[in-house]
């Protein structure tokens, strides 16, 4: 699903974020990357999105090499991944219910089929009765749970997530978890986390890396 | 709301441009019938030595030639003959020149007289060229002037509202540059990502387009009390409203969408 081969990241020429990084993500794994501030976890999730270039090495994601990815080609790998941001990032013009659509329509589903799912979703995370509001009237843990039902909406092949519990209460990361688990085990979401912290008792499958100083590691 | 500010945002410029737009049309259509209606009672008087071959002067300064009328040596004797003998009236048949009024199918410009001058005066036969330039209409040349001035007056606004949409659409893409980001991410081209300023730009052009359509609806209603009937008698004041409405819709459009694809272009090449 994921094969990065001796891959370099780096926001400018003379320092390199991510050093000869290689790791292999099998389809329908559920993967935890952990490290320090700063290690360069998060930049390593932004290149498999595309929001990073590669300065060196070969990233294949779903079987599409990301160096030098053409505009279309970087369209289509996102139609088929889901992003969950640490800050959300939900469109505030929107309804929580139009942002929910927003990848579906993206898709080229219809607007009834859209709004189908996105009640759907809404109900999975607890949320049907503030479906016309907008993410700025809602706390942080509920616009956390609208962006992992937007990141689920379109069923996506991979999931990727900054820290999505990172500024959580207790019960809306434990809907986080849940949702992120159900996405894995009963769809067959490759699922990829980056986390400080890997929740004690997860209960399911996952493989863990870590990133140390710009090297990335196999933990378990 | 915020979409009521942008939709206005572009109707304002539009407006202003469409309104220009359609005096421009207005004024040209004042000066081509004016033109028409003075073009028929001018024309030039040709002395020649021979008969002229008038179908070797189809065109004169670019302008189409409508017909060559003979001027009778006949009638000109006649009216002198009653002084002169009857020999020195054959005479005169013998010497007498030969006389020909052209009429052109438009009212030339001073420049195009002189031009048409000096092409008939390139002719071998053709004697004298007289084109009443002194006579020429001191109206059509003052209706010309003000036709120049809009056409400019038209080119700088049009110029403005270009520039003023482009920047409404620039102010757009900073206030939603989040939005838009989110909508990449997920996947959406840069064309579904602009896709409410674009409805906001076709909205705000149908908005100003009914605006004009309006005023000239109400203008071609009430002409005489804009333009005293002495006026239109001099220059017949006539609207065209569908083939005016036709091309203020037309530009209105064309303007907004190819503002709006400039700037998307320009911002996808940005961010290429």
């Amino acid at each position: 699903m994921i094969t990065a081969k001796e891959i370099y990241l780096s926001y400018d020429k003379n320092r390199f974020i991510i050093k000869k990084g290689s790791f292999h993500i099998r389809d329908k794994e559920f993967i935890f990357i952990g490290g320090n501030s700063g290690s360069g976890k998060s930049t390593l999730i932004k290149s498999l999105y595309g929001d990073i270039g590669l300065k060196h090495g070969e990233l294949f994601v779903d079987g599409v090499n990301m160096k030098n990815i053409s505009a279309a080609n970087l369209r289509k790998i996102r139609r088929d991944i889901g992003i969950i941001f640490q800050d959300y990032k939900l469109i505030n013009d929107l309804t929580i219910e139009e942002n929910i659509m927003l990848p579906l329509k993206i898709n080229g589903y219809s607007n009834e089929i859209s709004k189908k799912q996105a009640l759907n979703l809404l109900s999975h995370v607890k949320l049907s009765h503030r479906k016309g509001y907008r993410p700025n009237e809602l706390s942080g843990g509920e616009q956390q749970r609208v962006a992992v039902a937007r990141a689920l909406a379109h069923n996506p092949k991979i999931i990727i997530a900054d820290e999505p519990t990172g500024n959580l209460d207790d019960f809306s990361a434990e809907v986080v978890w849940n949702l992120l688990k159900g996405a894995n085990e009963q769809l067959g979401i490759t699922v990829v986390v980056v986390t400080h912290r890997v929740p004690k008792n997860f209960g399911i499958r996952f493989r863990q890396l870590s990133i140390d100083d710009g090297i990335i590691y196999e933990v378990s | 709301m915020k979409s009521l500010k942008s939709i206005f945002s572009f109707v304002i410029p539009l407006t202003a441009m469409l309104i220009t737009f359609a005096i421009f049309l207005f004024t040209t259509k004042v000066v081509d019938d004016y033109k028409l209606k003075i073009s028929n009672d001018y024309s030039i008087v040709v002395v020649a030595n021979t008969p002229l071959v008038k179908d070797n002067i189809n065109e004169l300064s670019g302008i189409k030639v409508q017909k060559i009328v003979t001027l009778e040596k006949n009638k000109i004797i006649n009216n002198i003959k009653d002084k002169l003998s009857d020999k020195s009236v054959e005479l005169l048949k013998q010497r007498l020149p030969y006389f020909y009024k052209i009429h052109l199918e438009q009212y030339p410009t001073s420049s195009q007289l002189k031009n048409a001058k000096n092409e008939l005066l390139e002719i071998k036969n053709i004697k004298k060229v007289e084109i009443f330039s002194k006579n020429h209409n001191q109206i059509f040349l003052l209706l010309l002037i003000i036709q120049k001035i809009i056409a400019v007056v038209f080119a700088i606004i049009l110029i403005y509202a270009v520039i003023i949409i482009a920047k409404q659409i620039k102010i757009w893409f900073y206030e939603h540059h989040e939005a838009i980001t989110i909508m990449q991410f997920h996947g959406a081209s840069i064309l579904y990502s602009a896709s409410s300023v674009i409805k906001h730009a076709v909205f705000g052009a149908l908005i100003s387009f009914g605006i004009v359509a309006a005023l000239i609806v109400l203008l071609n209603n009430n002409l005489e009390l804009v333009f005293p009937p002495e006026l239109q008698s001099v220059v017949g004041i006539k609207l065209l409203v569908k083939e005016e409405l036709v091309k203020i819709f037309l530009l209105s459009l064309f303007i907004s969408i190819s503002t709006i694809f400039g700037v998307l272009f320009k911002h996808k090449m940005k961010n290429a």
